[in-house]
């Protein structure tokens, strides 16, 4: 596969509309998008709760020096993303011993939902070092940001070091060009255009995890920061708290937007190293469009869930089809009746295992399980059912938003023009930040259920979105030609043309989109602030939730992480990697 | 003097289905003031050879010497100018023309003037600043060359420099190579030419080394003693041409029309 330049991964640069002088230019645009989302939000909120400027600014001191935790926070979690990214990506890229055991690991960890990590982390680090310290609760954010941030990067580096061309590691070598000054000129360079990307993608990311993880913590233990105070606003109804959270919040991702993203994404491009040795005489690039990147860095993104979904061969399915399939040649073990059975049956017994080594773990180190949580265990194949109901009707809503709007904006030059800005700012925005929002003023319009469904698609939509648009721009305008030189319009067009056409950045986008809801669900399914003010449904996020704020509920909460994982996999394993594999044959038009 | 000595030597790769012999029993010299051609089918081993000769690869039997030590390494009295330019795009003109030089570990100060000197050698002044993706096929293979002669090798290998480029290009920087070669003031003393062009190798060549298809050998040494400039429409030149592409139809055993041999076939690995 040509790397970076592949199918989902290059936007076209914007057509002759970017000239029209009549607009405003591309960071203006932006700005005033980003000034224009606070007030938006603030009007469509002044109908429920009450707000004025001066109610406003009343908070904005404490929210500022949240939002400052926050970010310190996040720039932990950055920093420590980055040296990480670097070592691991250059050492597996380097060491072929190595590199055999480290992208295997790496492919499983970035398989698991990040809120697997979540209370794991949280549980081991709260009481660092000891109960009731701010050195723990903090530590266990920034290793969840961390989690959330790293994979993608690691990649970025390990996979621009694999697809360096030859001849360029040939050339330092013919100059014996060795260890530091190697790195330093030829390595490190080759590394930093994807790194800046995945940065950009992993820093939007992780204001969406870090919202989540100060939530999920608040729950329980106060941790300052931006996610804490949003939602202890809205717990309170205090509508011009929330609001002073959400502007000086918006500030500050415009701010590293302008201030650090876009010069860094503007200055990555020369190290791109995908220039064609035949060098089109006098090739001087158009300057690229710098709001292109968020599309770019999801392309990104999606590359690595997608890498992780179909290169992990589950031990599990192939015990499947050994077993059910013996005697039969490879090719021709056709996934039959039989084989679903076994592979169900397999399912059940190891999951069972994992429950039985949860429980007798947790009964020789804190003695035995109390009964409620041990009906709950059993209970939890019920909640992993909901929890699937539940993400398969957002995705489902998600399809029915993105696929029309990526038309949309893909197909009319204005809509590419003045609609992809707001959906880029949009989509940098955490959507975790209205979460508390979506719980206290809009569950009694929407019911419980809705609003969890309407959380999921915030964390589910972008994803599913921006691939369809790459894939409908990808599509080669010669293929379009064909099929009206043909006389094909309106729903045939789309039947035959256009949906066959963008199937691969479909299962790509539904793929990472499917990623997205599993990492949502925790917040979604159950959120708790005060008496009568708790959302609950039943589901898996809801169970790892409640696990961890019961006393004696580790068992339940390990449990249903365990039940997720599997599930997942299973997931992967009979959905989505045949219909990547399919995608990759069948619907290539390169 | 004798600059290059390559004896009897041979370079096989174990591969999934047994050993893979590229090339064997290769002996042959470069002298001080050589320009040396090898021509041969694509795959017969031309640019394996050329990178055991550099001491980035060791073969598996025979020896390869510079002036009389054996390679062991990378040898820095030899530079190399790759086919696909291999120019660093994060780097300037000027950077990637410094290239050798730090990893030489010359000081600043001398790095500087000798880079200008050989940016405009090249014809590069003016372009210091530039990035290679900036720059014209022809352009970017002159930074490659500036690079390699900056270091001021003895030896220039070059790998099929000019298969990626335009035929006028092409054409163009031939000369200068050659006007390069023949300066008594400047690098390098020899240059070793890899390439599949025939007409190219004896255009530029004393003498052309004809290698057989795979495993590689050497079917003749053709010396070329027709007075420079050389016309490419002489009977003479073309005298010459019929009877390597013979060597090679004939060496090769599938006879192949000379036309079809002059088009550019895929690189050869």
């Amino acid at each position: 596969m040509n790397e970076g330049t592949g199918s989902v991964a290059s936007p076209p640069t914007h057509g002759p509309d970017a000239k029209s002088s009549r607009h405003l230019p591309s960071p203006w645009r932006s700005a005033a998008i980003y000034l224009a989302i606070p007030i938006v939000a603030g009007a469509a909120l002044s109908a429920s709760v009450g707000f004025s400027v001066a109610g406003i600014a009343v908070y904005l001191p404490t929210a500022g020096l949240d939002v400052f935790y926050s970010f310190l926070r996040m720039g932990a979690a950055y920093l420590l993303s980055l040296g990480f990214a670097l070592a691991y990506g250059y050492y597996a890229a380097t060491h072929r011993p190595g590199e055999r055991v480290m992208i295997p690991i790496l492919d499983i960890l970035q398989s698991i939902p990040i809120l697997g990590f979540f209370p794991v982390v949280i549980v081991l680090l709260l009481g660092f070092p000891t109960a009731g310290s701010w050195i723990g609760p903090n530590i266990a954010s920034v290793v969840l940001i961390f989690t959330s941030m790293s994979w993608n990067m690691v990649f970025g580096v390990y996979e621009s070091l694999k697809t360096l061309p030859a001849e360029l590691k040939e050339a330092a070598d013919t100059f014996a060009l060795r260890g530091w000054l190697r790195f330093r000129r030829v390595l490190f360079p080759a590394t930093i255009n994807r790194l800046v990307y995945n940065s950009v993608l992993s820093w939007t990311g992780g204001w969406f995890f870090l919202v989540e993880a100060e939530i999920f913590t608040t729950n329980s233990h106060a941790l300052a920061g931006i996610g804490s105070f949003l939602s202890f606003a809205a717990s309170g109804h205090n509508g011009n708290e929330f609001l002073a959270g959400i502007t000086v919040l918006v500030l500050v991702i415009a701010v590293l937007d302008f201030v650090v993203w876009r010069p860094l994404g503007r200055w990555a491009e020369r190290f791109r190293y995908d220039q064609s040795p035949s060098g089109e005489a006098g090739a001087i690039e158009a300057p690229r469009d710098t709001s292109g990147r968020f599309r770019r860095a999801a392309a990104y993104v999606t590359r690595g869930v997608r890498t992780g979904v179909t290169r992990i061969s589950t031990p599990l399915v192939q015990l499947a089809s050994i077993t059910v399939g013996a005697g039969r040649a490879p090719s021709e073990r056709r996934r039959t009746a039989t084989y679903y059975v076994g592979l169900g049956t397999i399912l059940v017994i190891v999951w069972l295992m994992l429950i039985a080594i949860v429980v007798s773990v947790y009964g020789v180190f804190s003695g035995p399980i109390v009964p409620s949580v041990r009906s709950q265990i059993f209970g939890l194949p019920f909640a992993m059912g909901a929890s699937i109901v539940r993400v398969v009707a957002a995705y489902a809503l998600c399809l029915a938003i993105a696929l029309p709007l990526a038309m949309w904006v893909a197909r009319r030059p204005r809509a590419n023009r003045v609609g992809l800005p707001v959906i880029e700012v949009i989509a940098s925005f955490p959507a975790t930040a209205l979460f508390p929002v979506i719980i206290f003023e809009l569950v009694p319009y929407i019911s419980p259920e809705g609003a969890a469904i309407l959380m999921l698609l915030t964390g589910m939509l972008w994803y599913l979105f921006f691939n369809l648009l790459s894939g409908i721009r990808a599509l080669p305008p010669d293929l379009e030609e064909a099929a009206r030189a043909f006389g094909l319009k309106g729903r045939q067009f789309v039947r035959r043309v256009l949906l066959p056409g963008v199937f691969p950045a479909l299962i790509t986008g539904s793929i990472t989109a499917f990623g997205g809801g599993w990492n949502t669900l925790i917040v979604a399914e159950y959120l708790s602030a005060g008496p009568g003010k708790t959302l609950s449904l039943l589901g898996i996020g809801q169970r790892i939730d409640i696990g961890y704020a019961e006393p004696n509920g580790y068992p339940l909460m390990v449990a249903a992480l365990f039940t997720l994982i599997l599930t997942v996999i299973t997931i992967n394993e009979l959905i989505w990697k045949p219909l990547y594999r399919r995608a990759v044959e069948r619907y290539r038009y390169d | 003097m004798s600059l290059i000595r390559v004896e009897h030597v041979g370079k096989s790769f174990a591969s999934r289905h047994g050993t893979m012999t590229i090339m064997q029993d290769i002996s042959f010299e470069v002298k001080d003031s050589d320009f040396l051609a090898i021509v041969g089918p694509s795959g017969c081993g031309k640019s394996t050879l050329l990178r055991l000769i550099q001491g980035l690869d060791q073969p598996t039997s025979g020896q390869i010497s510079f002036r009389d030590q054996p390679v062991r390494g990378v040898c820095s009295q030899m530079a190399m100018v790759f086919q696909s330019f291999a120019l660093y795009p994060w780097l300037t003109v000027s950077q990637n023309v410094a290239f050798g030089l730090e990893a030489l570990g010359w000081p600043k100060e001398r790095i500087g003037p000798q880079v200008e000197r050989y940016v405009t050698v090249t014809g590069l002044d003016g372009f210091q600043e530039a990035y290679p993706r900036e720059l014209s096929g022809g352009m970017r293979q002159r930074v490659g060359l500036a690079r390699a002669l900056a270091v001021e090798p003895a030896v220039l290998l070059m790998d099929e420099p000019f298969s990626a480029l335009d035929p006028l290009t092409a054409a163009s920087l031939r000369d200068e190579v050659l006007q390069l070669w023949r300066d008594p003031q400047l690098p390098p003393d020899a240059v070793l030419l890899v390439s599949h062009n025939i007409e190219e190798a004896i255009e530029l060549a004393d003498r052309v080394i004809v290698f057989s298809r795979r495993p590689g050998h050497i079917l003749a040494e053709v010396p070329v003693d027709l007075p420079r400039p050389r016309d490419r429409k002489s009977e003479a030149f073309y005298n010459l041409t019929d009877r390597v592409y013979s060597l090679i139809t004939e060496g090769g055993q599938t006879p192949a029309p000379p036309t079809a041999a002059a088009e550019a076939p895929p690189r050869d690995g």
